[in-house]
């Protein structure tokens, strides 16, 4: 037997045991938001529009008949309307039909909100965090915000970053050992790991001059940075759309080169495998951590990447090239590819692999432990809401799996929201795909 | 007609940039360049006076001929010659030659961007589009001069041809500003030649070299020398075009007092003059952004930024005053004040700048001027402690609170400076931007489809941009022009901007004699 094709029998293994500790489709998490409003969402171009730009803009709406009126006019371009939809604008005809409408709406937006937003804050999240972590599931805490415009909101930013570092801190030592979750073979893992995002860092990203804004978020990035270390806290951050990408990597891979940071914290940052220049991208991070010694390596989380339509559309607006690939398959292919070097790659970095899709995640398993690497040294990570019954099953296979959960009011979240529809109610959707379904054969075909 | 923009430079990338800042040093070792007057082909002396860097007022980018009333007249005069010869062309090998000329411009673009930054410290961002505008208008033009050629279809009856077809005019006169060096120049000259005319180009004084490599570009490509003529120099050159009686044709691009004077002296029809003179305006605006509610501030703060200071706010389009929902707007003001203090003040050269220096010295002034009369009126709310030196730097700046009669409101400013206003509802607004006398743009932040419509309806603005930045019309997507005094009502960049230059001769023949159709098949709807 080839090492391909071991590894693909392997692949299928891990899958269809995965797949096994599954809800069914019908306690599929998307159904549990909406399934009217998903199914109609996803089978339907107008109305999907029309049901994101009501959750996009009931925030900014100032009572529930001016969220009724929004909602009329979104109504109101679809073509062919279904006649649930016709009954809703009857009955908006007048004000209290209005109100029942607005009140209706504004629940059910909260409701989609809080499946993939924690809490407001991060202590209201304490709570579910420290669940999570008890179950055997890590967490990663991501602080939703406005945009940054102005330098005031850059250093507020920061501050709910340190604020945020010290709650969990204070509180994840009182939670219980969780030997897989807290340790692999390079050493501790931290318990408190906090996301960051350079574009809430700095008001000055310039896709056209990165060094503006390294240079100006590095102002705010290294006290955090030091505080991380003090507490023992993990930094990743995020990457966000192409036009802060060299920004980002300039920004985190010269921070954690100075001296001052040789010994920690622990830091990472992210390849997005929908990229065309991904591979590329790897080099120089595993480059990087060649040449540079750090106490603690480098941790790099492979994600397939969350603005492709964003890249897709801007790119075609310039008539240049997208710098994503088009084809669901060579993307598949790709975020196999990077996987495989990533897991080679170690003990230089850590890994981590973000992913919903059954097939990549098996696959990662799979490649590692043929390659004889511990499955301490492989991290898995699913987005809260979306991701939660992949977390339950790999948390019960005792792999270390860390729920990305985002922390915020509604109206700093909407940003996010919306793209966590778009990005699964799309057609190439692993979630889609599996909410209507699919069979796991097919789940768990090669790309 | 289908049609794709010239693709702007992939500037996040590493050596995109790169290239530029070679071909900046290219050009910095051939500086200063040299630009003659261009009549009938025979090229003047070039010097009289100078272009300088915006950025650095003792570097001397070109040393120019300055054309006087005499170069003028022999202008106008080589250009009727040219028109025998050009207008005569079909528009096909019109549009060959326009063609051949984009892709020299094409090939020279990092070249031409560069030039931009120099002569008028237009940031490499927008110098690069601007660029790629003037080869767009290039090939628009060609393509749209043969579809006019064929002719619009009519209603034909029985025993009866009719046809429409359209003539060039003449000799157009074309006037162009310093704001976009090429692309404005490139796109009047383009309109006019693909449209059969013969030219007379009479560029900006602050920006002469941009209008010569355009020149230079079309020769090569075979216009014919005299069907294109350059005229560089100031206000008595493009003066004395104006009054020319044999110029047919006058596309202006600039300030309203300038286009008010124009179609003043256009409008005189000595009696030697067979011909009553086309004025197509293009002139200011005083652009507002309405904000309602339930508006992402997210989106409209950085657009508001990108529309108002940008280029240092010298763009016809540019925003200049904010009407916003008094639900919204301290939020707004606070965010977007703090965003404007946060804007990089540099030189052009540089790929952080957001805001470069002002063209010349007499506008760095006026806008002091006009920073000292909002701190008076009302209140200047961002501050800035030092501006870079040397170059006509202006802070970027936000006022408000300014009492409703306050020149800062009703004239456009052509600087880095905003105004911001409260008002009740969009309605209020609205009845705002219904009492400016100019219409060239306007922008618009609602999620609400009724308001957006709304506002469409009402809106008297050539452009009007909704939930996006209101500068950056491209060609064939955004067609670009104002009304009211911001212009004559004509879109560069779109349909019908062609025919302005062109006029319609109908043609109606009478194919039945004695009862009999003398030629069948004319009866259907031919063209």
């Amino acid at each position: 037997m080839t090492r391909d094709v071991a590894l693909e029998a392997e692949v299928q293994r891990i899958g269809r045991a995965l797949a096994q500790r599954f809800p069914s489709p019908a306690r599929h998490p998307l159904r549990a938001l909406d399934q009217r409003a998903m199914r109609l969402a996803s089978e339907d171009e107008q109305i999907r529009a029309a049901l994101f730009r009501l959750v996009d803009v009931t925030p900014a709406t100032h009572s529930v008949d001016d969220l009724a009126r929004h909602l009329i006019g979104y109504l109101e371009e679809i073509s062919e309307r279904p006649p649930s939809l016709d009954t809703a604008l009857k009955i908006s005809d007048t004000a209290p039909g209005r109100a029942a409408l607005g009140t209706a709406t504004t629940a059910a937006v909260r409701h989609m909100a809080h499946r993939f937003i924690v809490g407001e804050s991060p202590s209201a999240a304490l709570a579910d965090i420290a669940a999570l972590w008890r179950h055997g599931i890590a967490v990663s805490v991501d602080l939703l915000g406005e945009a940054t415009v102005t330098p005031d909101e850059a250093d507020r930013y920061a501050e709910r970053c340190h604020d945020a570092l010290e709650t969990l801190a204070e509180a994840a030592g009182r939670w219980p050992e969780r030997r897989w979750l807290e340790r692999d073979s390079a050493g501790p893992v931290p318990r408190v790991n906090l996301s960051v995002k350079v574009t809430a860092l700095t008001p000055l990203m310039r896709p056209q001059a990165p060094h503006l804004g390294r240079d100006d978020a590095a102002g705010r990035m290294r006290p955090l940075l030091r505080r991380a270390r003090e507490l023992d806290a993990h930094l990743h951050v995020d990457m966000e759309s192409l036009d802060s990408l060299e920004t980002t990597i300039e920004l985190v891979l010269g921070l954690l080169a100075e001296p001052e940071f040789r010994r920690g914290p622990s830091a990472g940052v992210v390849v997005q495998a929908y990229l065309r220049d991904s591979p590329a991208q790897l080099d120089r991070l595993l480059e990087w951590a060649a040449a540079t010694e750090r106490g603690s390596p480098l941790v790099v989380r492979l994600v397939k990447g969350a603005y492709w339509d964003q890249e897709v559309i801007e790119a075609r607006q310039h008539g240049w090239r997208p710098p994503v690939f088009e084809r669901k398959s060579e993307c598949d292919r790709n975020f196999e590819l990077l996987t495989r070097r990533l897991l080679d790659a170690r003990p230089l970095v850590r890994v981590k692999v973000g992913s919903h899709n059954l097939r990549s995640v098996a696959h990662a398993i799979a490649y590692s432990r043929l390659g004889g690497g511990a499955d301490a040294d492989l991290e898995l990570q699913v987005l809260r809401g979306l991701g939660d019954e992949l977390a339950e099953a790999l948390r019960a296979e005792r792999l270390r799996v860390r729920s990305y959960c985002p922390v915020g009011d509604l109206v700093a979240g909407m940003a996010y929201l919306v793209r966590r529809l778009l990005e699964n109610t799309s057609n190439d959707s692993f979630l889609r795909a599996h909410a209507h379904g699919a069979p796991v054969e097919e789940l768990l075909a090669a790309p | 007609m289908s049609f794709a923009n010239e693709p702007t430079l992939e500037l996040r990338r590493a050596d995109a940039r790169d290239r530029l800042l070679v071909a900046l040093d290219d050009l910095d070792n051939r500086l200063p360049l040299r630009v003659a007057p261009v009549i009938g082909g025979e090229r003047g002396a070039s010097e009289g006076f100078e272009s300088t860097d915006p950025g650095m007022p003792a570097r001397v980018i070109a040393t120019a001929g300055r054309a006087d009333e005499t170069d003028a007249r022999e202008a106008v005069e080589a250009a009727a010659r040219g028109f025998r010869e050009w207008g005569r062309r079909p528009a096909a090998r019109r549009a060959e030659c326009l063609r051949a000329a984009a892709a020299s411009l094409r090939e020279r673009r990092p070249e031409l961007a560069a030039l931009q930054v120099r002569e008028c410290a237009k940031p490499w961002q927008e110098a690069d589009a601007d660029v790629c505008e003037a080869i767009d208008f290039l090939e628009y033009y060609g393509a749209g001069a043969v579809e006019l050629e064929r002719g619009p279809k009519l209603t034909q009856v029985p025993g009866e041809r009719n046809s429409m077809r359209h003539e060039p005019r003449g000799v157009a006169a074309v006037i162009a500003p310093w704001n976009f060096p090429l692309a404005i120049p490139t796109g009047m000259t383009a309109a006019a030649l693909a449209a059969g005319n013969a030219v007379v180009l009479k560029p900006a004084e602050q920006s002469p070299a941009s209008a010569f490599a355009l020149v230079e570009a079309l020769h090569e490509a075979d216009v014919p020398a005299n069907a294109l003529n350059l005229l560089p120099g100031f206000g008595d050159a493009g003066a004395a075009l104006v009054r020319d009686p044999r110029v047919h044709l006058i596309a202006f691009t600039g300030s309203s007092a300038v286009g008010l004077e124009i179609v003043r002296a256009a409008a005189e029809t000595p009696a030697d003059q067979a011909h009553v003179k086309r004025v197509i305006a293009e002139m200011g605006g005083k652009n507002c952004i309405l904000v309602d509610s339930d508006a992402d501030l997210d989106d409209a703060i950085p657009a508001i930024v990108a529309s108002g200071f940008n280029y240092a706010g010298q763009k016809c389009s540019a925003a200049s005053r904010v009407l916003v929902h008094e639900a919204v707007a301290e939020a707004l003001l606070e965010r977007l004040a703090g965003a404007v203090e946060a804007l990089v003040v540099c030189q052009a050269e540089r790929f952080e700048t957001d805001v470069p220096p002002l063209i010349e010295r007499e506008a760095q002034e006026r806008l002091r001027r006009c920073e000292q009369r909002a701190e008076r009126d009302g209140r200047l709310v961002t501050r800035r402690s030092e501006l870079p030196a040397p170059g006509w730097f202006a802070a970027p700046g936000v006022a408000t609170d300014l009492p409703p009669d306050s020149a800062l409101l009703r004239e456009e400013l052509f600087g880095p400076l905003v105004t911001v206003e409260a008002v009740g509802s969009i309605e209020a607004a609205l009845e705002i931007v219904d009492s400016l006398p100019f219409a060239l743009t306007g922008g618009l932040f609602s999620r609400n489809p009724a308001t957006i419509e709304r506002v469409v309806g009402r809106a008297p603005v050539g452009n009007l941009y909704v939930n996006r930045a209101i500068t950056g019309a491209m060609v064939a997507r955004q067609p670009f022009g104002g009304n009211r005094r911001s212009g004559t009502g004509t879109q560069a960049g779109g349909p019908g901007y062609l025919q302005q230059f062109a006029e319609p001769r109908v043609v109606s023949e009478n194919t039945m004699r004695h009862g009999l159709v003398t030629e069948p098949g004319t009866g259907s709807d031919g063209g």
